[in-house]
């Protein structure tokens, strides 16, 4: 897939250039095995705050990495700079990493050739968006809050890169991806509300939407109530969801498993969560933000990790791969939750279906406190509300949790169909919004 | 024909800017050399050789902002990055409420060059990978421990800064550091204990007078009688916190809320704003009257002293805390006149020729006091010893906190006993520092520094160092770090 060039955007490097800049490296290289990686990423970002732009940017950069090995002993070297003597000084430095470098018993060659898909992660669109389109977004999300006598703070962005990987054993991978993101805070005095998207086409951002939505959440805010830190039944939009289930999917590291360092250990194959609960790579998904291939040069593929609840796949590297007989390996470069069962049609219904729960729309800096049972911590954020008897009747003062997403995630009560979920802290996922029986909020902050 | 020098290629660019009429702008160019050698588990992992070089171009028109960047340094390229960011920055400019005004600076023509006594990159790569496999051995000599890692990273910095207004530097930066951490195994649980030193502008004979062979054995034993030790009771505790361990604490409760533009809404939808909002400045009670932090950005050998900042102001020293009252922020020339300062503190900084210089944490350190560690901890009755970093979490005002550690021994009776583990302690941040009643002499002050610090859109990795001396916090919420599960 290629992009189409817009005026404002300078050329990228082609699929051919960059069959030519690996060609030239393979030539000056005299290691046994030698991979080249391009990432020529060009981005672009307007954020406004009380109700104006602060940051206007634009940034192009281009790396090309060198990896070479010489009987397991190997050296990266990587740079900005496409010339020619560049490029050799690069083969040079690597190389001369290499020659010095110990054995690596875990050592690899390069993947075997692959037909890796072509994905439409390149769009037009998004290609073309320059500041101008922006600034266009930018003003939308501005103008409603003035509007409204809000402050909107936020981001538009959209970028392409172009992205490549060759070996000297034949694999060749290459594509164009685009990516474009909107994230808006509004701020109603002490309250906050919040909404955010990222997608391949920058035509899917909803940004009317999503200001809608967190215009409504900053004004509900306004009215805020302490309620005691404790054990509550809590709602988690999409955000809160993905938040907590990022950090249980970074943690699924296989050598950890094998070394008996990880919250899994003993538990493949085994229920960890609750048994509607699915996790899946789908790196096809039109929402989603899957990949043709991973910087290690191997397929992204649909595959699935949780299965009715349990554990069917860690996150293996190609050394604990072959290890552990497992092939192919595994992505999760585009990952979706769903739960087994009807699904409500909306977060308004989960809402109207609770006596009495905690709405979170967000979590924000979440850190692991124990790494043997995956216990987080982390604040509620831009919108936690009470809902009594079906309906919102406060925001609350924010909360810190302390929970584990393998203990919270034990008993899913009600949920929708998945959904967009992105925040700051995280990728994009697929998730639905959840209605869980028990919450742990051990303290309260000061707004 | 050879290629144009990067003076040619900024006199270029500012050509473009001051014929568009743009009242102000300048150019960055930069060439990064980053080396970092990894060791895992007895191997070494990886050792990468990053060269990253390129030109930020940054113009103010009509009072808003444009920037553009690109990895290309050619007569073709710098005028079009140029161009373009005039063109952003007039696109900002008509949507602009509030134009900015800079804070006046004198013109500053400089040469600045990290001092070292040895080149980290022209130490033999086999004399490092020695090194850290032999830390690594030294980890699992002893029994139990299952995982080991060692790492050492270097990089060096040249960069050329040129504005309109006539300023011209140009700096030659180094900077070095080094760890190991051992992960001790134990009848199903695991705990870890490191070894860092701190990132400083240095050269290579800080991983040399560090000593990681005695540091990895004392982190192994250590790590071992760690995953035995009991797990902490909860309740309330004194707590007398290492340099290292305070950093953070510093960083995250007195560095963030400390940056005006944060106070300002600036970073409202990501990295958030702040409790220490303007109005507060001058007579809010942050702390104790013990409380004294400072920022210095002219410490030699810390990691924001480097001379002058991103906007061409020089470094400066002066009060965030003083006598326990908030009396300082960290700011540029964009925010500062917001308060009516009539100059900048010299604190906007990018992370790379790539990225726009924004508002970032200065070298905040906790100014010593009088008493000796042994006098601190033989004060308290009931208490807790932390040593290092663990989990970390803070709301985005920077109210409420919640930080672990990397190692905690019970305090009883004015003795340091045994090692706890599990400790988490939390609180409110301005009630948190005016628990604070002690604080150690200079004789125990160490630096430590942050390269990853988080902020900004497009994200950017801030450095900085902060020094303090222990200090003793009374009667602080300690919970058990241990979960259900």
């Amino acid at each position: 897939m290629t992009a189409a060039n817009g005026k404002s955007w300078p050329h990228m490097t082609s699929r051919e250039e960059f069959r030519f800049l690996s060609d030239l490296v393979f030539t000056r290289s005299s290691a046994d095995h030698t991979m080249v990686s391009l990432h020529d990423h060009h981005a672009g970002t307007t954020r406004f705050a009380n109700n104006q732009v602060v940051q206007n940017v634009d940034m192009r950069r281009g790396t090309l990495s060198v990896s070479v090995a010489c009987d397991g002993r190997r050296g990266t070297a990587s740079t900005t700079d496409f010339t020619a003597g560049a490029i050799q000084d690069a083969v040079t430095r690597a190389e001369r990493i290499a020659r010095v470098s110990p054995v690596d018993p875990e050592y690899l060659p390069p993947p075997d050739p692959y037909a890796f898909a072509l994905r439409a992660t390149a769009k037009p669109e998004t290609a073309g968006a320059g500041p101008a389109r922006r600034l266009e977004y930018t003003n939308e999300a501005i103008s409603q809050c003035r509007m409204e006598n809000l402050m909107a703070a936020g981001v538009v962005s959209s970028s392409m890169t172009a992205v490549g990987i060759a070996a000297n054993n034949g694999l060749f991978g290459y594509e164009q991806r685009g990516d474009a993101r909107f994230s808006l805070t509004v701020q109603a005095g002490e309250a906050t509300g919040w909404s955010a998207a990222a997608h391949r086409s920058i035509d899917h951002l909803k940004v009317q939407e999503r200001t809608l939505v967190a215009i409504k959440k900053a004004k509900s805010g306004r009215d805020v109530q302490e309620l005691s830190p404790g054990t509550y039944p809590v709602i988690l939009e999409p955000a809160a969801v993905a938040g907590l289930w990022t950090w249980l999917m970074w943690s699924l590291d296989a050598k950890s498993y094998s070394k008996g360092t990880s919250p899994f250990a003993g538990k493949l194959g085994r229920l960890i969560v609750d048994e509607r609960l699915s996790l899946r790579n789908s790196p096809d998904h039109p929402d989603l933000l899957g990949e043709g291939f991973t910087a290690d040069g191997l397929p992204s593929l649909a595959s699935v990790w949780i299965e009715h609840g349990v554990l069917r796949q860690l996150a293996h590297n190609r050394f604990t791969a072959k290890t552990n007989g497992v092939d192919p390996i595994p992505t999760l470069d585009a990952p979706g939750l769903s739960v087994e069962g009807l699904p409500v049609a909306s977060i308004q219904d989960l809402v109207k279906n609770s006596e009495r729960a905690i709405l979170v729309t967000n979590f924000w800096y979440i850190r692991p406190v124990n790494h043997r049972n995956l216990l987080l911590t982390g604040m509620t954020r831009d919108g936690t509300f009470l809902v009594e008897k079906g309906e919102v009747v406060s925001a609350v003062k924010n909360f810190r949790f302390h929970e584990s997403p393998l203990m919270a995630f034990r008993q899913v009560e009600a949920w929708t169909r998945p959904m967009e979920a992105v925040n700051s802290e995280i990728g994009k996922m697929l998730v639905p919004a959840m209605v869980l029986p028990r919450f742990t909020f051990s303290s309260m902050t000061r707004f | 024909m050879s290629s144009p020098t990067w003076d040619e290629f900024a006199e270029l660019a500012l050509k473009r800017i001051t014929a568009s009429g743009a009242e102000y702008g300048d150019i960055r160019i930069q060439d990064s050399t980053t080396e970092q050698i990894e060791g895992e588990d007895r191997r070494i992992a990886s050792i990468r050789d990053i060269r990253d070089i390129g030109i930020g171009i940054r113009v103010l028109y009509h009072g808003a902002w444009g920037f553009a960047a690109s990895s290309i340094l050619s007569l073709e390229e710098v005028p079009r990055v140029a161009d373009l960011a005039v063109e952003i920055a007039k696109g900002s400019a008509s949507v602009a409420l509030e134009k900015v005004r800079l804070a006046p600076e004198p013109v500053h023509c400089d040469r600045i060059v990290t001092p070292y006594r040895i080149n980290p990159f022209s130490v033999p790569l086999e004399k490092k990978t020695d090194l850290l496999l032999s830390v690594m051995e030294t980890l699992h000599r002893k029994e139990g421990i299952a995982r080991s890692s060692a790492s050492l990273w270097a990089r060096r910095d040249q960069k050329l800064f040129v504005s309109t207004e006539g300023s011209h530097l140009e700096f030659d930066l180094l900077a070095e550091q080094g760890d190991c951490t051992a992960t001790a195994l134990h009848e199903g649980r695991f705990a870890s204990r490191s070894f860092s030193t701190p990132h400083l502008r240095q050269g290579y004979e800080l991983i040399e007078d560090a000593d990681l062979q005695r540091e990895a054995a004392r982190v192994a034993a250590q790590a071992v009688e760690k995953v035995k030790a009991p797990a902490v009771d909860a309740g309330l505790y004194d707590l007398v916190l290492d340099s290292e361990h305070l950093s953070l604490t510093i960083h995250e409760s007195c560095g963030h809320p400390s940056e005006l533009d944060r106070a300002l809404g600036y970073e409202a939808n990501y990295a958030g704003t702040s409790f220490l909002t303007a109005e507060k400045l001058g007579t809010f009670r942050y702390g104790s009257p013990v409380v004294n932090l400072v920022a210095d950005n002219t410490e030699s050998e810390t990691l924001a002293a480097t001379g002058y900042d991103d906007d061409g102001v020089a470094c400066q020293q002066w009060d965030v805390i003083r006598d326990g009252i908030f009396v300082g922020y960290c700011t540029n020339r964009e925010v500062a006149p917001k308060i009516g300062a009539t100059r900048s503190r010299g604190s906007n900084r990018a992370d790379g020729w790539g990225s726009v210089p924004i508002v970032r944490i200065a070298n905040i350190g906790l100014e010593p006091g009088s008493a000796t560690v042994e006098q601190l901890i033989a004060d308290v009755t009931r208490g807790i010893y932390i040593e290092g970093h663990g989990s970390y979490s803070i709301d985005q005002r920077r109210y409420n906190f919640q930080f672990g550690g990397d190692a905690f021994w019970l305090i009883e009776n004015g003795r340091r006993t045994r090692m706890v583990r599990d400790v988490i302690y939390h609180g409110i941040t301005p009630e948190f520092w005016n628990s604070c009643d002690g604080v150690a002499d200079r004789s125990a002050r160490r630096r430590y520094g942050f390269i990853t610090c988080g902020k900004g859109q497009p994200g950017q990795s801030g450095w900085m160092t902060h020094a303090a001396s222990p200090a003793r916090f009374r009667q602080v919420q300690v919970i058990r770090g241990e979960g259900q599960a």
